[in-house]
Protein backbone atom coordinates (compact mmCIF):
# COMPACT_ATOMS: atom_id res chain seq x y z
CA UNK A 1 0.00 0.00 0.00
CA UNK A 2 2.80 2.44 -0.61
CA UNK A 3 3.05 5.26 -3.12
CA UNK A 4 2.52 8.67 -1.58
CA UNK A 5 2.94 11.54 -3.96
CA UNK A 6 3.95 14.59 -1.97
CA UNK A 7 4.15 16.77 -5.04
CA UNK A 8 2.33 19.66 -3.42
CA UNK A 9 3.92 23.09 -3.97
CA UNK A 10 3.56 25.57 -1.15
CA UNK A 11 1.45 28.47 -2.39
CA UNK A 12 1.76 31.89 -0.85
CA UNK A 13 -1.91 32.84 -0.82
CA UNK A 14 -1.14 36.34 0.47
CA UNK A 15 1.13 37.17 -2.45
CA UNK A 16 -1.37 35.55 -4.79
CA UNK A 17 -4.19 37.63 -3.38
CA UNK A 18 -2.22 40.84 -3.86
CA UNK A 19 -1.89 40.21 -7.55
CA UNK A 20 -5.53 39.55 -8.24
CA UNK A 21 -7.27 42.49 -9.95
CA UNK A 22 -10.55 43.70 -8.51
CA UNK A 23 -12.82 42.28 -11.16
CA UNK A 24 -11.47 38.78 -10.63
CA UNK A 25 -11.71 38.79 -6.89
CA UNK A 26 -14.82 36.62 -6.81
CA UNK A 27 -13.18 33.90 -8.87
CA UNK A 28 -10.13 34.05 -6.65
CA UNK A 29 -12.29 33.67 -3.55
CA UNK A 30 -14.05 30.61 -4.95
CA UNK A 31 -10.71 29.10 -5.88
CA UNK A 32 -9.36 29.71 -2.41
CA UNK A 33 -12.40 28.23 -0.68
CA UNK A 34 -12.31 25.12 -2.84
CA UNK A 35 -8.60 24.73 -2.27
CA UNK A 36 -9.05 25.13 1.47
CA UNK A 37 -11.89 22.61 1.50
CA UNK A 38 -9.80 20.10 -0.43
CA UNK A 39 -6.76 20.54 1.79
CA UNK A 40 -8.84 20.19 4.94
CA UNK A 41 -10.33 16.97 3.57
CA UNK A 42 -6.84 15.76 2.84
CA UNK A 43 -5.60 16.47 6.33
CA UNK A 44 -8.66 14.85 7.88
CA UNK A 45 -7.97 11.58 6.09
CA UNK A 46 -5.20 9.46 7.63
CA UNK A 47 -2.30 8.69 5.37
CA UNK A 48 -2.44 4.97 6.07
CA UNK A 49 -5.41 3.12 7.47
CA UNK A 50 -4.67 1.46 10.83
CA UNK A 51 -3.26 -2.05 10.63
CA UNK A 52 -5.68 -4.91 11.18
CA UNK A 53 -4.82 -6.98 14.25
CA UNK A 54 -4.74 -10.45 12.62
CA UNK A 55 -3.53 -12.26 15.74
CA UNK A 56 -6.58 -11.14 17.73
CA UNK A 57 -8.93 -12.20 14.98
CA UNK A 58 -7.16 -15.49 14.55
CA UNK A 59 -7.68 -16.10 18.26
CA UNK A 60 -11.33 -15.11 18.52
CA UNK A 61 -12.86 -16.31 15.27
CA UNK A 62 -13.67 -20.02 15.43
CA UNK A 63 -13.81 -20.68 11.71
CA UNK A 64 -10.35 -21.98 10.91
CA UNK A 65 -9.61 -20.88 7.41
CA UNK A 66 -11.49 -17.60 7.33
CA UNK A 67 -8.92 -15.33 8.94
CA UNK A 68 -5.99 -16.78 7.02
CA UNK A 69 -7.84 -16.44 3.77
CA UNK A 70 -8.75 -12.81 4.55
CA UNK A 71 -5.20 -12.01 5.54
CA UNK A 72 -3.77 -13.51 2.39
CA UNK A 73 -6.21 -11.71 0.12
CA UNK A 74 -5.79 -8.44 2.02
CA UNK A 75 -2.01 -8.33 1.66
CA UNK A 76 -2.25 -9.38 -1.95
CA UNK A 77 -4.65 -6.55 -2.73
CA UNK A 78 -3.18 -3.66 -4.66
CA UNK A 79 -5.25 -0.54 -4.83
CA UNK A 80 -4.63 1.25 -8.11
CA UNK A 81 -3.25 4.74 -7.85
CA UNK A 82 -5.70 7.14 -9.51
CA UNK A 83 -4.56 8.20 -12.95
CA UNK A 84 -3.74 11.88 -13.41
CA UNK A 85 -5.37 13.12 -16.59
CA UNK A 86 -5.96 16.79 -15.72
CA UNK A 87 -2.45 18.06 -15.06
CA UNK A 88 -1.64 17.91 -18.75
CA UNK A 89 -4.63 20.13 -19.48
CA UNK A 90 -3.51 22.61 -16.84
CA UNK A 91 -0.03 22.67 -18.36
CA UNK A 92 -1.51 23.34 -21.79
CA UNK A 93 -3.61 26.16 -20.30
CA UNK A 94 -0.51 27.60 -18.71
CA UNK A 95 1.37 27.59 -22.01
CA UNK A 96 -1.49 29.34 -23.79
CA UNK A 97 -1.77 32.04 -21.14
CA UNK A 98 2.00 32.45 -21.21
CA UNK A 99 1.77 33.50 -24.83
CA UNK A 100 -1.09 35.92 -24.13
CA UNK A 101 0.69 37.28 -21.09
CA UNK A 102 3.84 37.97 -23.07
CA UNK A 103 1.85 39.73 -25.78
CA UNK A 104 0.04 41.84 -23.17
CA UNK A 105 3.31 42.75 -21.48
CA UNK A 106 4.76 43.82 -24.81
CA UNK A 107 1.74 45.98 -25.57
CA UNK A 108 1.86 47.38 -22.05
CA UNK A 109 5.53 48.30 -22.44
CA UNK A 110 4.78 50.04 -25.75
CA UNK A 111 2.02 51.98 -24.03
CA UNK A 112 4.41 52.95 -21.25
CA UNK A 113 6.87 54.26 -23.84
CA UNK A 114 4.10 56.35 -25.40
CA UNK A 115 3.11 57.75 -22.04
CA UNK A 116 6.71 58.51 -21.19
CA UNK A 117 7.06 60.43 -24.44
CA UNK A 118 3.94 62.47 -23.72
CA UNK A 119 5.14 63.10 -20.19
CA UNK A 120 8.51 64.31 -21.46
CA UNK A 121 6.71 66.62 -23.88
CA UNK A 122 4.67 68.09 -21.05
CA UNK A 123 7.61 68.42 -18.72
CA UNK A 124 9.83 70.10 -21.30
CA UNK A 125 7.23 72.62 -22.39
CA UNK A 126 8.12 76.29 -22.01
CA UNK A 127 6.24 77.92 -19.14
CA UNK A 128 2.95 79.51 -20.14
CA UNK A 129 4.11 82.97 -19.10
CA UNK A 130 6.72 82.93 -21.84
CA UNK A 131 4.50 81.44 -24.54
CA UNK A 132 3.08 83.29 -27.49
CA UNK A 133 -0.12 82.15 -29.12
CA UNK A 134 1.92 80.43 -31.82
CA UNK A 135 3.80 78.52 -29.17
CA UNK A 136 0.51 77.59 -27.54
CA UNK A 137 -0.84 76.20 -30.81
CA UNK A 138 2.35 74.24 -31.22
CA UNK A 139 2.19 72.76 -27.74
CA UNK A 140 -1.56 72.08 -27.76
CA UNK A 141 -2.64 71.57 -31.36
CA UNK A 142 -6.28 71.47 -30.35
CA UNK A 143 -6.24 75.18 -29.52
CA UNK A 144 -5.43 76.15 -33.09
CA UNK A 145 -8.32 77.93 -34.75
CA UNK A 146 -9.28 76.52 -38.13
CA UNK A 147 -9.32 79.64 -40.31
CA UNK A 148 -10.13 77.71 -43.48
CA UNK A 149 -13.20 75.94 -42.20
CA UNK A 150 -14.52 78.92 -40.29
CA UNK A 151 -13.19 81.99 -42.06
CA UNK A 152 -15.14 84.47 -39.93
CA UNK A 153 -14.50 85.29 -36.30
CA UNK A 154 -14.67 83.50 -33.86
CA UNK A 155 -13.33 80.78 -36.16
CA UNK A 156 -15.19 78.04 -34.36
CA UNK A 157 -18.83 77.05 -34.13
CA UNK A 158 -20.76 79.35 -31.81
CA UNK A 159 -21.77 76.39 -29.67
CA UNK A 160 -18.12 75.81 -28.75
CA UNK A 161 -17.60 79.26 -27.21
CA UNK B 1 2.99 89.44 -19.26
CA UNK B 2 0.64 87.99 -21.79
CA UNK B 3 -1.39 91.24 -21.79
CA UNK B 4 1.55 93.14 -23.13
CA UNK B 5 2.24 90.20 -25.38
CA UNK B 6 -1.26 90.47 -26.86
CA UNK B 7 -0.69 94.19 -27.41
CA UNK B 8 2.56 93.41 -29.10
CA UNK B 9 0.97 90.66 -31.18
CA UNK B 10 0.18 93.06 -33.99
CA UNK B 11 3.73 94.42 -34.32
CA UNK B 12 5.07 90.91 -33.85
CA UNK B 13 2.87 89.66 -36.68
CA UNK B 14 4.05 92.59 -38.77
CA UNK B 15 7.57 91.69 -37.85
CA UNK B 16 6.95 88.16 -39.02
CA UNK B 17 5.60 89.40 -42.32
CA UNK B 18 8.13 92.17 -43.05
CA UNK B 19 11.62 91.47 -41.95
CA UNK B 20 12.41 95.15 -41.43
CA UNK B 21 11.78 96.71 -38.04
CA UNK B 22 8.42 98.33 -37.37
CA UNK B 23 8.14 101.73 -35.77
CA UNK B 24 7.22 102.01 -32.11
CA UNK B 25 8.36 98.56 -31.08
CA UNK B 26 11.96 99.28 -30.18
CA UNK B 27 13.35 97.64 -27.07
CA UNK B 28 16.97 97.63 -26.13
CA UNK B 29 16.90 93.92 -25.30
CA UNK B 30 15.40 92.73 -28.60
CA UNK B 31 17.59 92.43 -31.62
CA UNK B 32 16.61 93.89 -34.97
CA UNK B 33 15.81 91.22 -37.46
CA UNK B 34 17.85 91.04 -40.61
CA UNK B 35 16.66 89.83 -43.99
CA UNK B 36 15.39 86.39 -43.00
CA UNK B 37 12.52 85.94 -40.54
CA UNK B 38 13.93 84.51 -37.37
CA UNK B 39 12.55 81.08 -36.49
CA UNK B 40 14.11 80.95 -33.02
CA UNK B 41 11.81 81.60 -30.10
CA UNK B 42 11.70 85.20 -28.96
CA UNK B 43 13.39 86.11 -25.72
CA UNK B 44 10.85 87.02 -23.06
CA UNK B 45 9.73 90.62 -22.84
CA UNK B 46 11.38 92.66 -20.12
CA UNK B 47 9.31 93.32 -17.01
CA UNK B 48 9.76 97.09 -17.00
CA UNK B 49 9.87 99.52 -19.91
CA UNK B 50 12.84 101.83 -20.39
CA UNK B 51 13.16 104.47 -17.70
CA UNK B 52 11.68 107.87 -18.66
CA UNK B 53 11.40 111.25 -17.06
CA UNK B 54 8.26 113.34 -17.41
CA UNK B 55 6.72 110.30 -19.08
CA UNK B 56 8.21 111.00 -22.50
CA UNK B 57 11.91 111.83 -22.25
CA UNK B 58 14.10 108.74 -21.97
CA UNK B 59 16.69 108.53 -19.25
CA UNK B 60 19.42 107.90 -21.82
CA UNK B 61 19.15 111.56 -22.90
CA UNK B 62 19.94 112.77 -19.41
CA UNK B 63 22.84 110.32 -19.19
CA UNK B 64 24.04 111.50 -22.56
CA UNK B 65 24.20 115.15 -21.42
CA UNK B 66 25.51 114.43 -17.93
CA UNK B 67 29.24 114.42 -18.72
CA UNK B 68 29.13 117.85 -20.32
CA UNK B 69 26.43 119.67 -18.40
CA UNK B 70 25.94 117.76 -15.15
CA UNK B 71 22.58 117.03 -13.56
CA UNK B 72 20.84 120.30 -14.37
CA UNK B 73 21.90 120.43 -18.00
CA UNK B 74 18.88 118.83 -19.66
CA UNK B 75 16.49 120.80 -17.43
CA UNK B 76 18.16 124.03 -18.44
CA UNK B 77 18.00 123.00 -22.07
CA UNK B 78 14.31 122.18 -21.72
CA UNK B 79 13.42 125.41 -19.94
CA UNK B 80 15.38 127.44 -22.48
CA UNK B 81 13.70 125.73 -25.39
CA UNK B 82 10.20 126.29 -23.94
CA UNK B 83 10.90 129.96 -23.22
CA UNK B 84 12.31 130.39 -26.72
CA UNK B 85 9.25 128.84 -28.30
CA UNK B 86 6.86 130.96 -26.22
CA UNK B 87 8.65 134.26 -26.55
CA UNK B 88 9.30 133.99 -30.23
CA UNK B 89 5.68 132.91 -30.69
CA UNK B 90 6.84 129.83 -32.54
CA UNK B 91 4.33 128.07 -30.30
CA UNK B 92 1.21 130.30 -30.14
CA UNK B 93 -0.98 130.15 -27.03
CA UNK B 94 -4.60 129.94 -28.14
CA UNK B 95 -7.78 128.01 -27.28
CA UNK B 96 -6.07 124.77 -28.33
CA UNK B 97 -3.57 125.27 -25.51
CA UNK B 98 -6.39 125.42 -22.93
CA UNK B 99 -7.93 122.27 -24.41
CA UNK B 100 -4.59 120.50 -24.36
CA UNK B 101 -3.94 121.51 -20.75
CA UNK B 102 -7.37 120.34 -19.60
CA UNK B 103 -7.29 117.10 -21.58
CA UNK B 104 -3.76 116.22 -20.58
CA UNK B 105 -4.32 116.94 -16.91
CA UNK B 106 -7.48 114.84 -16.92
CA UNK B 107 -5.79 111.99 -18.71
CA UNK B 108 -2.74 112.03 -16.48
CA UNK B 109 -4.91 112.17 -13.37
CA UNK B 110 -7.03 109.28 -14.61
CA UNK B 111 -4.05 107.09 -15.46
CA UNK B 112 -2.23 107.84 -12.25
CA UNK B 113 -5.29 107.21 -10.09
CA UNK B 114 -6.91 104.22 -11.79
CA UNK B 115 -4.00 102.77 -13.70
CA UNK B 116 -2.88 100.22 -11.12
CA UNK B 117 -6.36 98.86 -10.43
CA UNK B 118 -7.09 98.43 -14.13
CA UNK B 119 -3.75 96.74 -14.56
CA UNK B 120 -4.54 94.41 -11.67
CA UNK B 121 -7.89 93.55 -13.20
CA UNK B 122 -6.34 92.74 -16.55
CA UNK B 123 -3.68 90.78 -14.75
CA UNK B 124 -6.36 88.76 -12.96
CA UNK B 125 -8.06 87.89 -16.26
CA UNK B 126 -4.79 86.67 -17.61
CA UNK B 127 -4.04 84.78 -14.44
CA UNK B 128 -7.32 82.93 -14.80
CA UNK B 129 -6.49 81.95 -18.35
CA UNK B 130 -3.07 80.80 -17.30
CA UNK B 131 -4.52 78.90 -14.38
CA UNK B 132 -6.97 76.98 -16.57
CA UNK B 133 -4.24 76.02 -18.98
CA UNK B 134 -1.94 75.12 -16.12
CA UNK B 135 -4.61 72.86 -14.58
CA UNK B 136 -5.05 71.19 -17.95
CA UNK B 137 -1.34 70.59 -18.14
CA UNK B 138 -1.04 69.36 -14.55
CA UNK B 139 -4.02 67.07 -14.89
CA UNK B 140 -2.58 65.62 -18.07
CA UNK B 141 0.74 65.04 -16.35
CA UNK B 142 -0.97 63.39 -13.38
CA UNK B 143 -3.13 61.25 -15.62
CA UNK B 144 -0.10 60.10 -17.58
CA UNK B 145 1.81 59.30 -14.42
CA UNK B 146 -1.08 57.29 -13.00
CA UNK B 147 -1.43 55.53 -16.35
CA UNK B 148 2.24 54.57 -16.24
CA UNK B 149 1.79 53.38 -12.66
CA UNK B 150 -1.20 51.30 -13.67
CA UNK B 151 0.67 49.72 -16.55
CA UNK B 152 3.61 48.83 -14.31
CA UNK B 153 1.17 47.40 -11.78
CA UNK B 154 -0.51 45.29 -14.42
CA UNK B 155 2.86 43.97 -15.53
CA UNK B 156 3.66 43.07 -11.93
CA UNK B 157 0.28 41.36 -11.65
CA UNK B 158 0.98 39.29 -14.71
CA UNK B 159 4.16 38.00 -13.09
CA UNK B 160 1.98 36.19 -10.58
CA UNK B 161 0.21 34.11 -13.20
CA UNK B 162 2.08 30.99 -12.18
CA UNK B 163 0.29 31.06 -8.82
CA UNK B 164 -3.01 30.21 -10.43
CA UNK B 165 -1.68 27.19 -12.25
CA UNK B 166 0.27 25.99 -9.24
CA UNK B 167 -2.93 26.20 -7.22
CA UNK B 168 -4.81 24.22 -9.86
CA UNK B 169 -2.14 21.54 -10.03
CA UNK B 170 -2.06 21.37 -6.26
CA UNK B 171 -5.79 20.90 -6.16
CA UNK B 172 -5.64 18.12 -8.71
CA UNK B 173 -2.85 16.35 -6.82
CA UNK B 174 -4.73 16.73 -3.56
CA UNK B 175 -7.92 15.32 -5.05
CA UNK B 176 -6.06 12.31 -6.42
CA UNK B 177 -4.41 11.74 -3.06
CA UNK B 178 -7.75 12.02 -1.30
CA UNK B 179 -9.24 9.52 -3.71
CA UNK B 180 -6.44 7.07 -3.11
CA UNK B 181 -6.64 7.39 0.65
CA UNK B 182 -10.38 7.00 0.61
CA UNK B 183 -10.02 3.80 -1.34
CA UNK B 184 -7.51 2.41 1.15
CA UNK B 185 -9.75 3.38 4.00
CA UNK B 186 -12.75 1.79 2.34
CA UNK B 187 -10.92 -1.50 1.85
CA UNK B 188 -9.80 -1.53 5.46
CA UNK B 189 -13.29 -0.72 6.70
CA UNK B 190 -14.91 -3.42 4.63
CA UNK B 191 -12.48 -6.10 5.73
CA UNK B 192 -12.79 -5.08 9.34
CA UNK B 193 -16.58 -5.09 9.07
CA UNK B 194 -16.57 -8.60 7.79
CA UNK B 195 -14.22 -9.88 10.49
CA UNK B 196 -16.19 -8.09 13.18
CA UNK B 197 -19.36 -9.58 11.76
CA UNK B 198 -17.91 -13.03 12.16
CA UNK B 199 -16.99 -12.31 15.76
CA UNK B 200 -20.40 -10.82 16.49
CA UNK B 201 -22.10 -13.83 14.94
CA UNK B 202 -20.05 -16.15 17.10
CA UNK B 203 -20.86 -14.27 20.26
CA UNK B 204 -24.52 -14.11 19.45
CA UNK B 205 -24.60 -17.83 18.84
CA UNK B 206 -22.90 -18.53 22.17
CA UNK B 207 -25.28 -16.29 24.03
CA UNK B 208 -28.30 -17.82 22.39
CA UNK B 209 -27.04 -21.27 23.31
CA UNK B 210 -26.45 -20.19 26.90
CA UNK B 211 -29.86 -18.59 27.26
CA UNK B 212 -31.55 -21.59 25.76
CA UNK B 213 -29.74 -23.96 28.06
CA UNK B 214 -30.55 -21.88 31.14
CA UNK B 215 -34.22 -21.67 30.30
CA UNK B 216 -34.32 -25.41 29.53
CA UNK B 217 -32.70 -26.23 32.85
CA UNK B 218 -35.12 -23.93 34.69
CA UNK B 219 -38.13 -25.45 33.03
CA UNK B 220 -36.97 -28.96 33.88
CA UNK B 221 -36.37 -27.97 37.48
CA UNK B 222 -39.79 -26.40 37.75
CA UNK B 223 -41.31 -29.50 36.22
CA UNK B 224 -39.55 -31.73 38.69
CA UNK B 225 -41.08 -30.00 41.68
CA UNK B 226 -44.00 -32.37 42.81
CA UNK B 227 -47.19 -30.99 44.34
CA UNK B 228 -46.25 -32.59 47.73
CA UNK B 229 -42.92 -30.77 47.81
CA UNK B 230 -44.76 -27.60 46.78
CA UNK B 231 -47.10 -27.74 49.81
CA UNK B 232 -44.26 -28.55 52.23
CA UNK B 233 -42.14 -25.65 50.96
CA UNK B 234 -45.06 -23.20 51.25
CA UNK B 235 -45.78 -24.30 54.88
CA UNK B 236 -42.11 -23.88 55.74
CA UNK B 237 -42.08 -20.46 54.20
CA UNK B 238 -45.10 -19.39 56.30
CA UNK B 239 -43.43 -20.61 59.53
CA UNK B 240 -40.26 -18.78 58.65
CA UNK B 241 -42.21 -15.60 57.93
CA UNK B 242 -44.03 -15.84 61.30
CA UNK B 243 -40.74 -16.23 63.12
CA UNK B 244 -39.26 -13.35 61.25
CA UNK B 245 -42.30 -11.14 61.94
CA UNK B 246 -42.06 -11.94 65.67
CA UNK B 247 -38.40 -11.09 65.67
CA UNK B 248 -39.13 -7.89 63.77
CA UNK B 249 -41.90 -6.81 66.18
CA UNK B 250 -39.67 -7.41 69.13
CA UNK B 251 -36.90 -5.19 67.76
CA UNK B 252 -39.33 -2.40 66.75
Amino acid sequence: MAGRRVALKAIDWMAFAERVPLDQRVMFNTLKTTSDAISSRLTSLPEKPPAIDWAYYKKTIALPGLVDEFEKKFSALKIPVPVDSETAKVDAQEKATEKDAMAYVEASKARVVEYEKELARFRNMIPFELMSYDDLHEAFPETKLDKEKYPYWPHKPIADL
Amino acid sequence: MLSRLALRAAPAALRNLSPCLSAGAVHAARSFHGSQPCAAPYPPLPEKAGAVRFGVIPEEFFQFLYPKTGVTGPYMLGTGLILYLLSKEIYVINHETITAVATLSLLIYGVKRYGPSVAAFAEKLNEEKLATVATVKNDSIKALETAIEEEKREQWRIEGRSYLFDAKRNNIAMLLEINYRERLLMVYNEVKKRLDYQIAMQRLKRRKEQDHMISWVESRVVQSITPQQHKESIAKCILDLKALSKAAQATV
